[in-house]
């Protein structure tokens, strides 16, 4: 193996690391914040893909307005869910079984909504113009759109370390998330609070979804099929931890691609040993720091 | 108020009694119980089947039915899961009274439902899912398939492979496909068959994503190393999509010959990767929109699109297809309910069919209970005639049905006891 193959084949980790960091990151922040196991957070990013086709092929739209408008579109939408359903089971003693049926019926929701209003048929969105083609040097071919993704995941998670640890909307969030009482009692609006973390947590998938679209197909159930691997982020990174499903994405994306290229018969096998691997003996999650372990 | 709440029930009362009375009236009904998948990313197949059964299905019925039965589809959503439409099959068998099962495209639900056809002696008609099992490992008398199984297309993929090897010399090749049944009967099968015609090949690579994984760089990168002279794709669907469109900046299509001879021509792939599908593909599909260029093919995929505002996925022609054997079967024997005697008369039905071309029509083996079919495999050319896709196949090459069926060595050593004891 090569040291130019290397470097190509670390790019395809990376490509593939930084959307499902995109993912995870808003199904970790919104069980971060809210507390809430959002199974429906995959049905928010094929919102988002198709809502960026929509605008890019019916309105003949700027691909990169479309990704705003996705992440728009799959906030309110979220925000909606948020405030009309999730709201009402906040603080039930059942609440954890609860919130995977409701957002699991969301699931089959929105799957169906999105059957009615665009069909089952395959829809499809190409390349932003400008990043068609590829940065070659040498035997390294290097993709610009994945390039331009892996910039993209950058700049969400260094945005949303400055938002969550520099501004006053960043704090009142994160101390939401250690205690919700004491936060109502200070005068923060926590139900206010909890809709908006919702509603940016699913622009944050809306934006994934259109932003994957042209690498990926757009049909109904995509959502189910990035849930999973989010998931595995987010428990690999520790719940709720945003900087840890970073780094678990990255080291998803690279276990996979090396496996890929040495091991192909085994390749799908080792992010879920990763993750078995990490249950059993770091069961709070690989990145986890010490003081958010909970007794 | 009372008064008015019981006219009301007495009403209601009525009319459930008014229904099976007006249902009685016209009770000569072939009924055909089918189960596609509604939802997901193969709801597309399962609208797509349901749309082309009830074209045909308004067509028989329209020239006044069959020996004076009407046909009469149900539909339930299999929601592609084996254990469910097991339990909807014994309820169509025993509650709704069905003639015929009918449909699925996954072939982990058909090899379920083929036992409950066994089981109830109901007989089944396969429309889509491909799995050569059905009609070899698991063969029972009630199953019948009207749609090309794996086999069939990775032969006629094996026989194109020799040719071009003769044409341009290859050597290496490699396979990536879904690490399910499915993925891994279609490599068998094409090694198999390069094997039994003589053709000779170095394996480069073998690559086994998750069904629906969503992302194949990796998978590609690492092909581009392996520096296949032919890449063979046994993805489907969605997959063939996300696959085509993450390989096209990375050159993949430059350097090695892309085939995929069993789904990766299905329209659905052409509809969704538009100009990004790269011309010298060479895939196949159990049927096309624009071959064979005769009137019945036309007319099919014309009618489709009128009934339903698209062009119809490979699967709409299996089920038209299923309806029409159906109807045939019971023109001959003239009942819907003499499951031994439709049996007979399915072995060896000839049935003309939209894709078949001029001169041939599709038989069902009356060994095997398999469809036997013209397979058709071509290369991606520009064409703007089925939209919203800017391409579709051109340059055909045609492999005669018989040249594709498993061979009587190939049956002995994988066919069901069923088929082993009709082989003496």
């Amino acid at each position: 193996m090569d040291s130019s193959f290397l470097l190509v084949q670390f790019v395809s980790g990376l490509t593939m690391a930084t959307l499902l960091f995109l993912v995870a990151s808003g199904l970790t922040l919104i069980f971060g914040v809210g507390g809430v196991f959002n199974f429906a957070h995959g049905s928010f990013y094929m919102l988002g893909a198709y809502l960026a086709y929509t605008v890019v092929s019916l309105a003949h739209g700027n691909f990169w307005v479309a990704v705003l408008a996705a992440g728009l579109g799959a906030g309110v939408a979220g925000m909606i869910a948020e405030a009309a359903f999730l709201r009402r089971i906040y603080g039930r003693s059942e609440e954890g079984g609860f919130q995977i049926l409701l957002t699991y019926s969301l699931i089959l929701i929105i799957d169906d909504l999105v059957k009615l209003v665009w069909g089952t048929e395959y829809k499809s969105l190409s390349r932003p113009a400008g990043f068609t083609g590829s940065l070659v040097i040498g035997d390294v071919t290097l993709p610009s759109y994945n390039l331009a993704i892996v910039g993209v995941g950058l700049l969400v998670v260094v945005v949303a370390w400055w938002v969550l640890s520099r501004t006053r909307p960043g704090r009142i969030a994160r101390a939401t998330a250690l205690d919700r009482e004491t936060m109502g009692v200070l005068g923060v609006n926590v139900p206010l609070t909890m809709t908006l973390v919702f509603g940016i947590a699913t622009a944050l998938g809306g934006i994934t979804g259109a932003l994957a679209a042209p690498l990926r197909s757009v049909t109904p159930g995509a959502g189910i099929e990035v849930i999973i691997d989010s998931l595995i982020v987010v428990v690999l990174g520790g719940m709720g931890n945003f900087w840890g499903a970073w780094l678990a994405a990255l080291l998803l994306g690279e276990v996979n691609a090396i496996a890929v290229a040495t091991v192909p018969e085994w390749a799908s096998l080792f992010s879920y040993l990763v993750m078995v691997v990490t249950l059993i003996f770091k069961p709070e999650g690989l990145f986890a720091p010490r003081q958010v372990r909970k007794v | 108020m009372r008064g008015k709440a019981w006219a009301l029930v007495a009403l209601a009362l009525a009319m459930a009694m008014l229904v099976p009375a007006v249902a009685g009236a016209e009770d000569k009904v072939v009924k055909i119980g089918a189960l596609y998948p509604m939802t997901g990313r193969a709801g597309l197949y399962g609208l797509d089947s349901v749309a082309a059964a009830e074209m045909a299905i308004a067509e028989i019925n329209g020239k006044g039915g069959v020996k004076g039965y009407k046909l009469e589809l149900i539909s339930t959503d299999s929601q592609a899961k084996p254990d469910y439409s097991v339990q909807v099959a014994k309820r169509y068998i025993t509650s709704d009274n069905v003639h015929f099962l009918f449909g699925v495209v996954s072939s982990g639900v058909g090899l379920a439902l083929t036992e409950v056809s066994k089981q109830y002696k109901k007989i089944f008609i396969g429309t889509d899912h491909a799995s050569t099992q059905l009609t070899v490992d698991k063969l029972q008398p009630y199953y019948f398939r009207v749609s090309n199984n794996t086999f069939q297309s990775m032969a006629a993929g094996a026989l194109d492979l020799k040719e071009r090897q003769k044409a341009k010399p290859w050597q290496t090749i490699a396979y990536i496909g879904p690490d399910y049944a499915y993925g891994h009967d279609q490599w068998n099968e094409l090694k198999y068959n390069l094997d039994r015609f003589g053709v000779k090949y170095k394996v480069v690579g073998e690559y086994w994503p998750k069904l629906a994984a969503p992302d194949y760089t990796a998978f590609i990168t690492s092909i581009i190393k392996d520096k296949p002279d032919i890449l063979i794709s046994g993805l489907w669907g969605g997959d063939t999509v996300a696959f085509i469109k993450q390989a096209l900046p990375y050159g993949l299509f430059q350097k090695t010959l892309f085939c995929s001879p069993d789904a990766g021509g299905n329209y659905e792939v052409m509809s969704a990767t538009g100009d990004e599908l790269a011309l010298g593909l060479v895939l196949s599909a159990r049927h096309h929109n624009n071959w064979p260029g005769t009137e019945a093919n036309k007319k099919f995929v014309s009618d489709f699109f009128k009934k339903t505002g698209r062009y119809p996925s490979y699967s709409a022609e299996g089920a038209y297809a299923g309806v029409y054997a159906i109807a045939q079967a019971v023109e001959k024997v003239g009942n819907p309910d003499d499951a031994e005697a439709l049996v007979k008369a399915f072995e060896g039905m000839k049935l003309k069919l939209p894709e078949d071309p001029d001169g041939f029509t599709s038989y069902i083996d009356p060994l095997t209970h398999q469809i036997v079919q013209v397979q058709a495999i071509g290369e991606t050319v520009a064409n703007k005639d089925f939209p919203p896709a800017t391409r579709m196949l051109g340059n055909w090459k045609i492999y005669k049905a018989q040249e594709i069926l498993p061979p009587p060595e190939y049956l002995k050593e994988h066919g069901s006891d069923y088929l082993k004891g009709r082989m003496k």
